[in-house]
C-alpha cells in the first residue's frame, strides 16, 4: 500500500511554504483558476519522477523571485514510513533523497513511488506527434524494468555521437568506416533490447487499453491499436547498413526506436481525425487507466493518482464511471483536482467513498 | 578588478588562466609572490619554465619522461607482454599509486567522442596499434571511463587489432560509477587491476 502522508512545499511555484497533510485516501482539491491546483499536482508528480510533468526549464520550479527549493513528502508504503525530499539549492544543484540517503543518479529513483498523473494537455498524446507516444510508453517501461531507463540514456548517447560523426564526415568528406560500423553496432545492441522490451509490452498493453475504454465509453467504437516500428520487418543492423548512403548524405540517423509509434485506429481509419472530443477523452483515459493497471501488477502497489482537471474532459456519465473504477474499486490513493467545489464534493458523495476537500 | 600596475594585472590573468584559479585567488597569489625574495620567485618560474621545456614524452607509451623512454618502459623489472591502456597521465598515477599493476601503459590523451570533436585520428591510437605489431603482447587491458565513449573506444581498437592475437581485458567497469577513473578510490581500484574480465566479444 503507498500513500502520502503530508507534503511540506518552500519556494515551489507559487507556493512560498506550504504544508499539508492528508487523511483520507481520495482528496479533493479545489479553487480558482491560478491558485496552484496543477502545481499541487505536480509537486507529488515531481517527488516521483524527479522532474516535473510538463517539460519545462528547472528554473521554472522556484517560485518568481526567491531563490533555491524543496519539496519533501512522507509516504506510508507497506506500514513502512519512508521520506523522499528534492533539494534545489540557491547554486541550481540539484538533490534529491530517499531518507537519508542521497541519490546519485536520479535515474535509480523512478519507479519507487509509482504515480501516474492525467492533465488537460494530455490530449497531446493522440493528436501529437510520435515523440508524445513515445515518451509515454518509456515512462511506463522505465518504472516497471530499472534497465530499460539506463537503455534508453545509452542510445540516446550513442545516437547523438553517430549524428556527431555523420555530420563531421561532411564537413571534412571523410568517413572513418570502422567508426561508424563500432557506432552502429552499438547503438543496433540497444535499440534492439527496447525494441524487444516495447514489443512485448504493447502485446500486453493494447489489450489492456481496449478493455479501459470499453469500461469507460461502455462502447468499443471499433477501434483498434497498432505498435509501428521499422524492427518490425528488419534488424536493427540491417535497417543502419542498407540506410548507410541517405544517413550520411542528410547528417542524422534515419532509423531506429528513435522512429517508433503508435497507431490508433477506428473502424479501420485514423482515429485523430474521425473521433469525437468524447471518444478522444475516453481513448486518453483507456490508456491511462491501462497505464495505471501495468504499474499496479508489475510493482504490486496501487500508484498514487493524480487527476488534474478532469471533470471539464467528460460528460457526466463517462465521468461516473472513471471515478467509480479509481475511487471505489480500485484501493489507491487518488488526488483531484476541480475549479467547481460543489461539483466535486457531489460527484464524490454519489459514489459513496470518504474524502478531504482542501481548498487551495 | 582595477589593479595599480599592469604587471600586476598580467600576472594575475595569467594565474586566473589555470583550471579553478579565480581572479580573486589569482590576485591573493601574486600578492604572495610579491612578498618573497626575489631570487625566490625566480627559481619558481624558472622551475615552471624548465618543466615545460624540458619534460618529454615517452616515445612508447606517451607517459610523460625526463628522457625518450619513460622509467617505466626501461624498467626491466616490469612485465613489459602486459599493456594497460588509459586516457590521461592522471590515470597512470592513480594506478601506480595501489602498486596492483606491474605492466607498461599506454596513454591515449583521451577516448573516441565525434560530439566533442574527437576523432580516433586526434588519440595514440595508431601508434597503440604499431606497437602490438611490433611487441610482443600478451595482453592489453583497458581502464578506460565506464560510459558510451569509453566503450567505443575499446571497440573500435578491437575492430582494428582483429588482425592480431592478444588477449583483450578490462578492469571492472562501473567501478568509478560513472564518474572518471581518477575518482576511483584506491581500494576500488586495486580490486578492479586484480579481477579483470574479457571483453565481450561484441564485435565480430
Ligand atoms: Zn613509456
Amino acid at each position: 500500500m503507498l500513500q502520502l502522508q503530508s507534503i511540506s512545499l518552500v519556494h515551489f511555484r507559487n507556493y512560498v511554504q506550504s504544508d499539508f497533510s492528508f487523511e483520507e485516501r481520495v482528496i479533493a482539491l479545489c479553487g480558482k483558476n491560478g491558485v496552484g491546483k496543477t502545481n499541487f499536482l505536480d509537486a507529488i508528480y515531481y517527488l516521483s519522477f524527479t522532474k516535473s510533468y510538463f517539460s519545462r526549464p528547472e528554473s521554472q520550479s522556484v517560485h518568481h523571485g526567491l531563490q533555491g527549493m524543496r519539496i519533501e513528502g512522507d509516504y506510508l508504503l507497506n506500514n513502512k514510513k519512508i521520506n523522499i525530499r528534492c533539494i534545489v539549492r540557491e547554486t541550481n544543484r540539484k538533490e534529491f533523497y530517499f531518507n537519508a540517503d542521497e541519490y546519485k543518479r536520479f535515474s535509480e529513483h523512478i519507479g519507487k513511488i509509482p504515480c501516474v498523473m492525467i492533465a488537460p494537455d494530455d490530449v497531446a498524446l493522440i493528436t501529437g506527434n510520435s515523440e508524445e507516444r513515445r515518451k509515454f510508453i518509456d515512462t511506463i517501461l522505465s518504472q516497471c524494468n530499472t534497465n530499460y531507463l539506463q537503455w534508453l540514456i545509452d542510445y540516446n548517447k550513442i545516437l547523438q555521437q553517430r549524428n556527431s560523426l555523420l555530420k563531421a564526415a561532411a564537413e571534412h568528406n571523410l568517413l572513418d568506416e570502422s567508426l561508424l560500423e563500432t557506432l552502429d553496432d552499438q547503438l543496433s545492441e540497444k535499440g534492439e533490447l527496447i525494441f524487444k522490451e516495447r514489443k512485448e509490452f504493447l502485446s500486453h498493453f493494447i489489450v489492456s487499453v481496449k478493455k479501459q475504454y470499453q469500461y469507460i465509453a461502455q462502447k468499443n467504437d471499433h477501434i483498434s491499436i497498432e505498435y509501428d516500428s521499422q524492427f518490425l520487418t528488419a534488424s536493427m543492423k540491417e535497417l543502419l547498413q542498407s540506410n548507410r548512403q541517405r544517413d550520411l548524405y542528410l547528417q542524422r540517423t534515419g532509423c531506429g526506436i528513435h522512429k517508433d509509434d503508435i497507431t490508433f485506429l477506428m473502424k479501420g481509419q485514423s482515429f485523430k481525425t474521425l473521433a469525437s472530443q468524447g471518444q478522444r477523452k475516453s481513448l486518453l483515459f483507456a490508456l491511462k487507466l491501462a497505464e495505471f493497471e501495468v504499474l499496479k501488477q508489475q510493482k504490486h502497489i496501487t500508484p498514487i493518482l493524480l487527476l488534474d482537471d478532469v471533470f471539464e474532459k467528460l460528460d457526466a456519465e463517462r465521468m461516473h464511471h472513471l471515478l467509480h473504477k479509481v475511487c471505489v474499486e480500485e484501493n489507491g490513493q487518488v488526488f483531484i483536482t476541480d475549479t467547481n467545489r460543489e461539483r466535486l464534493a457531489e460527484s464524490l458523495k454519489e459514489i459513496k467513498v470518504p474524502f478531504q476537500l482542501i481548498e487551495l | 578588478m582595477q589593479l595599480p600596475s599592469s604587471l600586476l594585472e598580467n600576472a594575475v590573468a595569467e594565474f586566473s588562466k589555470l583550471p579553478g584559479v579565480g581572479k580573486k585567488t589569482a590576485l591573493r597569489l601574486v600578492l604572495h609572490l610579491l612578498k618573497q625574495d626575489v631570487n625566490e620567485v625566480q627559481h619558481f618560474g624558472e622551475t615552471i619554465s624548465k618543466m615545460r621545456r624540458d619534460i618529454k614524452f615517452c616515445q612508447r607509451c606517451h607517459n610523460i619522461s625526463d628522457g625518450d623512454i619513460c622509467s617505466i618502459c626501461s624498467n626491466s623489472m616490469r612485465n613489459q607482454h602486459a599493456i594497460c591502456v588509459v586516457e590521461n597521465i592522471r590515470d597512470v598515477i592513480a594506478i601506480e599509486s595501489t602498486q596492483q599493476f606491474n605492466g607498461t601503459y599506454h596513454i591515449l590523451g583521451g577516448i573516441i567522442s565525434p560530439l566533442d570533436g574527437i576523432g580516433p585520428d586526434q588519440l595514440k591510437i595508431e601508434s597503440l596499434i604499431h606497437r602490438i605489431e611490433k611487441e610482443v603482447v600478451e595482453e592489453l587491458i583497458f581502464a578506460l571511463s565506464p560510459n558510451i565513449q569509453g566503450d567505443t573506444t575499446i571497440y573500435y581498437i578491437q575492430k582494428k587489432m582483429s588482425h592480431l592475437s592478444c588477449r583483450i581485458t578490462t578492469i571492472a567497469r562501473g567501478i568509478a560509477f560513472g564518474g572518471e577513473l581518477e575518482y576511483a578510490d584506491e581500494m576500488t581500484l586495486a580490486r578492479s587491476l586484480a579481477n579483470r574480465l574479457p571483453v565481450q566479444q561484441y564485435v565480430k
